[in-house]
């Protein structure tokens, strides 16, 4: 039973160019404990995803279909009160630049306690027991200290692990994390994803991950779904989409990585741009870009076939293996 | 053995930050410590390091756009820390450089016509038809149309925009170009059809690249040698199949360890530093990695090490290989 299941999911922004189509008919499902990837490239929709979940959509983006069921609630009809008692308390979010995500007039220790009061009870002391902790196992050093310290007085991955601790504070069940590395230099990275697979092993904490990296994805998560203009294209168990990936556009994703052994030959690209939103697409939004497409791919909006237990594509290369 | 273009004897460059009322404290703050290296003519070296190593300060001390405090920057045989402002002047249409983010490199008022014809206009003299033409065809190698002379940098996406400023940076046929993170910003799609261009530019034209990033896995893919730098200093440095075969340095070794890799299925142990880069103004004694390093020795603590060849071809700093020769 899925802890968090987004479905058919459609959200539109409006723009001075029109509206502009960000997620077109997005399912996918979170177990409780697993590392789930949201990957794709720049503006493929995974950030827009994350934020429809807390929702938490800027003023000129609408959800205009599908459903996000936490539990047995449908987050999308729940009011602003019961969303409420729902973000930061079951679901919380980190994301990609904490420096801005923290609020530079508070200690960290002041920022831990406003999360823990608003969400749990206790005493004074029970909160502060708690708090130290909670920024002692999030790898904050000396956590006494550094409950008293502003967040500009941080390193960046200090700074992160700062707004983990801020997110864990209510013990949520899910994380949706937003980039939470990107900012960061590559030890630091490797340290902060470190810790996000300890939370998810000791506190069988979910995590949804956002990124553009499918090295973060094959290290840290169980599952991955890959996003490409609104859409899913894939989804399965990480070694199911790594060892034998089936949508032309994961394979070429795949491709276009520098590696070991790749010196002087070519890299693989993917020729032609992302499609931009704003026009409308009947078929495979791929279809433009794609070295296997076919006449069909642009009448047919290719659904999700599944090719194994734990594995789907949506590419009508798939049909005939599927139906045949 | 083919000539080295750029050679750099004990770069330094101290920076003095100043604080309290008017700036009576100063605390000098080292960025650069004694870098020495080669790029041979048409080979491409690649620095790789974490944010404060030094590398970005490396580029514009290379091109003088700061001062060193020390050392010595041959460039095709002649000392750019000897030559006038003016001579230097002159000597920056052969060396190059190429930014991480085209957006805030390429001013947005210019078209891609003035963009690329700007350093024409300003180092050499050539008729508006003449200037023309040569746009057209520096937009055409970089993979790009003569329909985006008109087109200004918001209307571009970021590898179009990237390739605008390629076409600037080979204006004025470059021999050396620097390039720093130019495709940290860019999606996977798009950095690998820059990786291509970039290389195949550099074998067409005989290129010589300093390649500046901090992901080993594009490092490997273009660089012929490989310095890896840690708080101002190169702590390793070798051929780029090497740092990869056999790394040296617990920080190469933390590095490579802690670069993800798009296979699930690799059981490697994961080498994950404890700490973070000491600040450059109060950096540790002895080697300057010592306090994050698993192997740290006593001697570590109080005594820099020395840079020394392991191999015939890999050069080291670090108390681990003090037996070597």
């Amino acid at each position: 039973m899925a802890l968090l299941r987004v479905e058919n999911l459609h959200v539109r922004f409006k723009t001075p160019f029109g509206a502009l189509r960000a997620l077109r008919g997005i399912d996918f499902d979170l177990a409780r404990g697993d590392i789930l990837g949201l990957v794709g490239e720049t503006g493929c929709g995974k950030s827009v995803t994350g934020r429809s979940v807390m929702r938490l959509l800027d003023e000129n983006a609408a959800v205009t279909g599908g459903r996000i069921f936490f539990e047995d609630a449908d987050l999308l009809r729940l009011t602003e009160g019961e969303m409420h008692k729902i973000r930061g308390n079951r679901i919380a979010m980190i994301f990609q630049d904490p420096a801005t995500a923290l609020n530079p007039l508070f200690t960290i220790g002041q920022q831990i306690d406003d999360v823990q009061r608003t969400h749990r009870a206790g005493s004074t002391r029970d909160r502060r027991r708690a708090r130290l902790e909670l920024m002692a196992s999030v790898g904050l050093p000396d956590a006494a200290q550094m409950a008293d310290v502003y967040p500009h007085q941080l390193s960046g991955g200090q700074q992160q692990r700062a707004m983990i601790a801020l997110s864990l504070a209510a013990e949520p069940d899910v994380i949706i994390a937003d980039e939470p590395t990107t900012a960061l230099d590559v030890t630091i990275q490797a340290q902060i994803l470190d810790l996000l697979r300890r939370l998810q092993r000791e506190r069988s904490i979910s995590v949804v991950l956002i990124t553009h990296d499918l090295g973060i994805v094959a290290e840290t998560c169980q599952k991955v779904v890959v996003l490409y203009a609104g859409r899913v294209v894939e989804k399965g168990t990480v070694e199911a989409i790594f060892a034998d990936p089936q949508h032309p556009y994961t394979r070429g994703l795949l491709a276009a990585l520098p590696r070991p052994g790749s010196r002087g030959t070519d890299l693989k690209v993917i020729p032609g741009n992302v499609p931009s939103g704003l026009e409308a697409i009947d078929g495979c939004a791929f279809a433009p870009r794609c070295e296997f497409v076919m006449e069909r791919c642009q009448r047919q909006l290719p659904p999700l076939m599944s090719l194994a237990a734990e594995h789907q594509a949506a590419c009508l290369l798939h049909e005939a293996a599927v139906h045949g | 053995m083919a000539e080295p273009l750029l050679t750099v004897r004990d770069l330094s460059m101290t920076y003095v930050r100043r604080f309290g009322l008017f700036g009576r404290g100063a605390q000098p703050i080292r960025a650069l410590n004694e870098v020495s290296f080669e790029i041979n003519a048409g080979e491409t070296l690649g620095i790789v390091g974490e944010s404060g190593c030094g590398k970005s300060t490396l580029a514009r001390c290379l091109l003088r756009l700061l001062r060193p405090s020390a050392g010595s920057i041959l460039f095709d045989s002649m000392d750019l820390l000897a030559l006038s402002d003016d001579e230097m002047r002159l000597m920056r249409q052969r060396m190059q450089i190429l930014l991480q983010n085209p957006y805030s490199s390429l001013n947005p008022r210019m078209n891609g016509f003035d963009l690329v014809a700007e350093p024409l206009r300003a180092h050499a003299a050539m008729s508006r038809k003449e200037m023309s033409e040569r746009v057209a065809s520096l937009l055409v190698e970089v993979g790009l149309t003569v329909d985006f002379m008109s087109r200004h940098p918001h209307q571009l996406s970021g590898g179009q925009a990237q390739r605008i400023a390629l076409a600037r940076a080979l204006a004025l046929n470059p021999a050396f170009v620097i390039l720093d993170e130019p495709t940290s910003a860019l999606d996977v799609s798009v950095q690998a059809q820059i990786i291509n261009l970039l290389i195949r530019l550099q074998r067409q034209r005989g290129l010589t690249y300093l390649f500046i990033t901090h992901d080993l896995s594009v490092i490997q893919h273009i660089s012929d040698r490989v310095a890896v730098m840690y708080l101002g200093k190169i702590v390793e440095e070798t051929s780029s199949e090497e740092v990869f075969r056999d790394p040296q340095h617990p920080y190469t070794q933390a590095l490579l360890s802690s670069t993800p890799t798009p296979d699930p299925t690799s059981d490697r142990q994961r080498i994950i530093l404890p700490g973070t880069v000491p600040s450059a103004a109060n950096p540790p004694a002895g080697c300057a990695f010592h306090p994050r390093c698993a192997h740290v020795m006593d001697r570590c603590r109080r005594v820099v090490p020395a840079q020394r060849n392991t191999k015939a071809d890999h050069r080291v700093s670090c108390h681990l290989y003090d037996s070597a020769q």
